[in-house]
């Protein structure tokens, strides 16, 4: 079992009280009872002196009687003597104190020589020790006899124990009332250093409401005679002035504790109440745990906003669609953005520690590692775009790597932030395709009205050989393949003409239901001799919008020639007009049941020259075209094989064309 | 575990309370009667007590050795406590050789047949001896010898020769008679009488005291004797005497008093002994030496046989 302050305090102040008495005690008691001995023995041989020499008259008289009654009043002197006797110079007893005869054998227990002045001897008559004293009894250089006095040394240890007793009693006694002062004095210290110590756990466990020191009683605002409201110290029962800060006293130094407590030292408000070192000690661990929960306070302030930061900052950059990575100075990976895990199909979790061999491949590992090192020793950022061939094709990033410094001499790590360029990188493709594709166009445009007169002029005179010749004849099937290639070629530089050519635009509002009847009226009955039968489901209210309406009749021309081509023979064309997601908007939907196109291919099927048809078929622009007016009339274009509607497994495509009605172009005009 | 072997270190410190010295066994149940045993011839000898007992020891010791050495006799020293005793001792023939002042001589000779046969010589050459009145220094009112008029006065003892018949004796040639005294004290017993009576007087309780010749000699070293003044000194009278009681064998009495007589003042040894013995001679002596004691005794109203 541990034992408390209080109780080792107790402990050891009772171990000293208990070892300096048994100490003193041994000491003292040895010291006493050899001295006491020493006394009694002392007292034995003055005893025998005197009686020796208040013998001498009595023994030269032969005065019996005298002598009889020196002898007795000598035992009776004190109750540890034990005998007295006188023997003459022959040893023979004169008289002596015994009541039933002389003893025989103490006559030669015990010598004295002339030379001697005493002879003690201790004596064991079995019941008793005796010290037994043998002086001789002189007058002037004769010796007349020996004296000879017994005293009990039993009685003599009784009285020397009773001392030891007494000392025994005054020691216990001196260390009970020690242990009751002590007591006394050491209450008030483990109650206050309990208190601190529950003070202390109760702030360990977060309570920092913790009060220690006793309510103060005695009061600067009373010893100044401050009437100050405002001051910190004012009316504070529970915290010292000279440990807060901010206190109002005219002497007082501004700051805190660590400032101020040499100045307030010299004040007679700290000379006055300042305790002693254990309320000192109370009333500073008070001010601390204040000052402790003024700076935890401000610390969760921080740290709240820190985390805040923390959040917003990691929610930015897993927002961000580029991938964004901290490495440290060894290439682990200390930081990581949502698209960079999801890039690698990871966890964060399954990152952070991670370095590049334990997430890429040896060569990829090896590679990236060499950039980061050079990045690393020169400090020079690496700007990259790194072709990635993946499970969902080829993607092509934009990587750049930035090295973090820590100081001017350390590196701490660095930087990589990657971006997917890969659709940037198809509009790059497309976008130099379509330069490309402009270039040919003008080129193409200037070659076609050039061409575009010899072909008139071949056209014309092959329609004139053509009346000239018979019908039946080679010649006029020849001619009639001529004329019919010419109008092929005369059609293929119109289409390109119109390509490149922005022809004048004649905006009207219209309905677009009608320019689809009016499409159909043209083309209903070519589509049925190949058994294509055309469908059609318009909107019950008018469709208006304002546009070209002559470009977008040529829109739904190119629609219908590609689905009547898709098709082939046996088929249906479904055309529905109506509104789309809003009212602002008409939704124009053209469905085959043809062949459909494939994935590949209907990515790029509003690219110009771009087509499925044979060489004698098509230009590869209708559809080219029709993206082009469609746009131009701030519409959407998309399409579907199979379609969204209907059954899928008998293919086919849909477009849908979305086009914005001019109900809303009304309001703005009104509006505007 | 280290604050046990503390202690131990701390008792080990402080030996044990053993007695020191081995005790050695006695059987005290062993016991016997005491019986003193009568020396046979022993010749006895017994200094009047005027001085205390020690005195005369020391005074006679070697006296006594010296006669049993030159008389071949078993002299022993004996201590009568009063000289009333010793007058008794001479009668019970428990005294064989009494010396003696010339009252008591002249008081044992009648009533118990002493017989004197040698006398002292006094350290002052003077075969005779007075007695001494002394007062204290500072006592104005004693001047003279009529001035011990209505004086309380200390004697010796009622058989002292020096300390109170010759002082008796001058005051009645002087006269002054017992009457004339406001009180006649004797000084308690036993032994050392003259020596009291110095006291006494030194300590202010009598205001005259009687001493013989030389006791202030024999206190000096006692009290300051400058503090004593002698009023007066008697007549001199016969000096100490040697007796032999009654019936001792003459032979015995020769050869004690040839021994004596023997010594020589100039002999180194007998010298020690003389200066001892306070006399530097013995002489022959016989009873009428003593007759002008005897007529003092009469003159002064004294009986002898009281």
């Amino acid at each position: 079992m541990k034992l408390g302050f209080r109780n080792k305090i107790y402990l050891g102040f009772f171990s000293l009280l208990l070892i300096q008495g048994l100490v003193i005690f041994f000491w003292a008691s040895q010291v006493m009872k050899i001295s006491l001995l020493e006394e009694i023995k002392n007292r034995g041989i003055s005893i025998g002196i005197n009686l020796s020499a208040r013998m001498v008259e009595p023994m030269l008289a032969m005065d019996f009687l005298r002598m009889k009654v020196l002898v007795d009043e000598t035992v009776e002197l004190g109750d540890d003597i034990f005998y007295t006797f006188v023997l003459d110079r022959d040893d023979t007893p004169l008289i002596h104190t015994f009541k039933e005869g002389f003893p025989i054998a103490l006559k030669t227990a015990n010598h004295v020589l002339d030379n001697q002045k005493v002879s003690v001897q201790l004596i064991d008559t079995g019941d008793q020790l005796i010290y037994d004293y043998a002086v001789p009894v002189f007058i002037n250089d004769s010796r007349l006899g020996t004296l000879r006095l017994g005293l009990f040394q039993t009685r003599a240890e009784k009285a020397v124990n009773k001392i030891l007793i007494s000392a025994i009693i005054t020691i216990i006694s001196a260390i009970f009332i020690a242990g009751i002062v002590g007591t006394l004095l050491l209450n008030p210290v483990t109650k206050s250093i309990k208190k601190l110590y529950g003070s202390s756990e109760q702030a360990l466990r977060g309570n920092l409401d913790v009060r220690t020191a006793p309510m103060l009683k005695k009061n600067c605002w009373d010893l100044m005679q401050c009437h100050q409201k405002n001051c910190p110290a004012y009316k504070n029962y529970h915290h010292r002035c000279w440990y807060m800060a901010g206190t109002l006293c005219p002497t007082c130094v501004e700051g805190e504790y660590a400032k101020k407590i040499d100045s307030c030292r010299q004040c007679q408000v700290y000379k006055r109440f300042s305790g002693d070192e254990i309320q000192s000690l109370a009333e500073s661990f008070d001010a601390m745990i204040l000052s402790l929960k003024g700076n935890l306070s401000d610390l969760k302030a921080a740290e709240s906003i820190l985390n805040e930061q923390k959040t917003l900052l990691q929610i930015i950059l897993d927002a961000i669609p580029d991938f964004i990575s901290l490495q440290d100075h060894e290439g682990r990976y200390i930081s990581v953005n949502r698209a960079f895990y999801k890039m690698l199909n990871k966890n964060k979790e399954e990152i952070i520690g991670k370095v590049n061999y334990d997430l890429f491949s040896r060569v990829q590992a090896e590679l990236y590692n060499k950039e980061d090192k050079t990045v690393l020793e020169t400090r020079i950022p690496l700007v990259k775009e790194n072709r990635v061939a993946g499970q969902k094709g080829i993607k092509w990033l934009h990587v750049v790597k930035i090295p973090v410094l820590e100081t001017e001499d350390r590196v701490r790590g660095l930087v990589c932030s990657g971006r997917d360029i890969t659709e940037l990188k198809i509009v790059q493709e497309q976008l130099t395709q379509a330069q490309k594709m402009e270039s040919v166009g003008r080129l193409a445009a200037g070659v076609a009205h050039e061409i575009n007169t010899p072909l008139g002029i071949i056209l014309g005179y092959a329609q004139l050989l053509l009346e000239d010749v018979e019908k039946d004849g080679q010649i006029y099937k020849d001619v009639a393949i001529i004329a019919k290639q010419t109008k092929l070629c005369s059609k293929i530089v119109a289409d390109l003409l119109n390509f490149s050519r922005s022809t004048q635009r004649n905006i009207t509002q219209f309905n677009i239901n009608d320019a689809i009847k009016e499409v159909l009226s043209m083309i209903e009955h070519t589509f049925s001799l190949n058994h294509v039968i055309v469908k059609h489901e318009y909107d019950k209210n008018p469709l208006l919008m304002r546009g070209d309406k002559e470009k977008l009749k040529q829109v739904f021309i190119n629609l219908l020639n590609n689905a009547f081509d898709a098709i082939e023979e046996n088929g249906s064309i479904i055309v529905n007009t109506g509104t789309g997601d809003t009212q602002d908007e008409i939704k124009i939907s053209i469905s085959d049941t043809g062949c459909g196109i494939s994935k590949d291919n209907i990515r790029n099927i509003f690219e110009p020259f771009y087509t499925t048809k044979g060489p004698d078929q098509g230009t590869g622009l209708g559809l080219s075209v029709t993206f082009g007016i469609i746009k131009e009339h701030n519409g959407t274009i998309k399409a579907y094989s199979p379609p969204l509607s209907g059954n899928k497994k008998n293919g086919g495509t849909q477009f849908i064309v979305e086009l914005p009605s001019s109900l809303n172009t009304k309001k703005g005009e009104r509006n505007g | 575990m280290k604050y046990v072997w503390m202690i131990l270190l701390c008792f080990s410190l402080f030996p044990g309370c053993g007695e020191d010295g081995s005790a050695i066994k006695v059987d005290l149940t062993k016991k016997e009667l005491v019986i003193l045993k009568e020396e046979p011839d022993v010749i006895t000898y017994a200094y009047l007590p005027q001085y205390s007992h020690t005195v005369s020891h020391t005074r006679h010791h070697s006296l006594i050795q010296y006669l049993r050495k030159e008389t071949g006799l078993n002299i022993k020293q004996i201590f009568p406590d009063t000289f009333d005793e010793h007058m008794k001792m001479v009668g019970r023939k428990k005294i064989d050789i009494s010396f003696s002042n010339p009252f008591i001589y002249v008081k044992i000779a009648k009533r118990y047949g002493a017989n004197a046969f040698a006398r002292i010589v006094e350290m002052n050459g003077k075969e005779s001896f007075r007695g001494q009145i002394i007062s204290r220094m500072d006592n104005a009112s004693i001047q003279t010898l009529s001035d011990c008029r209505n004086k309380s006065w200390i004697a010796v003892d009622s058989t002292s020769a020096g300390g109170y018949l010759y002082p008796l004796g001058h005051f009645f040639d002087h006269g002054i008679t017992k009457k004339d005294f406001q009180e006649i004290a004797f000084a308690p017993g036993p032994g050392g009488k003259q020596e009291k009576v110095v006291l006494s007087v030194y300590a202010g309780k009598y205001d005259i005291g009687t001493i013989r010749e030389g006791t202030l000699d024999v206190v000096a070293d006692k009290i300051n004797v400058k503090n004593i003044k002698i009023i007066s000194m008697t007549d001199p009278y016969p000096g100490w005497v040697y007796a032999a009681r009654k019936n001792l064998d003459k032979k015995i009495v020769e050869k004690i008093q040839q021994a004596l007589e023997k010594l020589d003042f100039n002999h180194k040894q007998h010298r020690e002994i003389l200066e001892a013995a306070n006399f530097i001679k013995v002489i022959t002596s016989s009873d009428s030496d003593f007759d002008e004691v005897r007529k003092l005794a009469d003159k002064v109203g004294m009986n002898l046989e009281e």
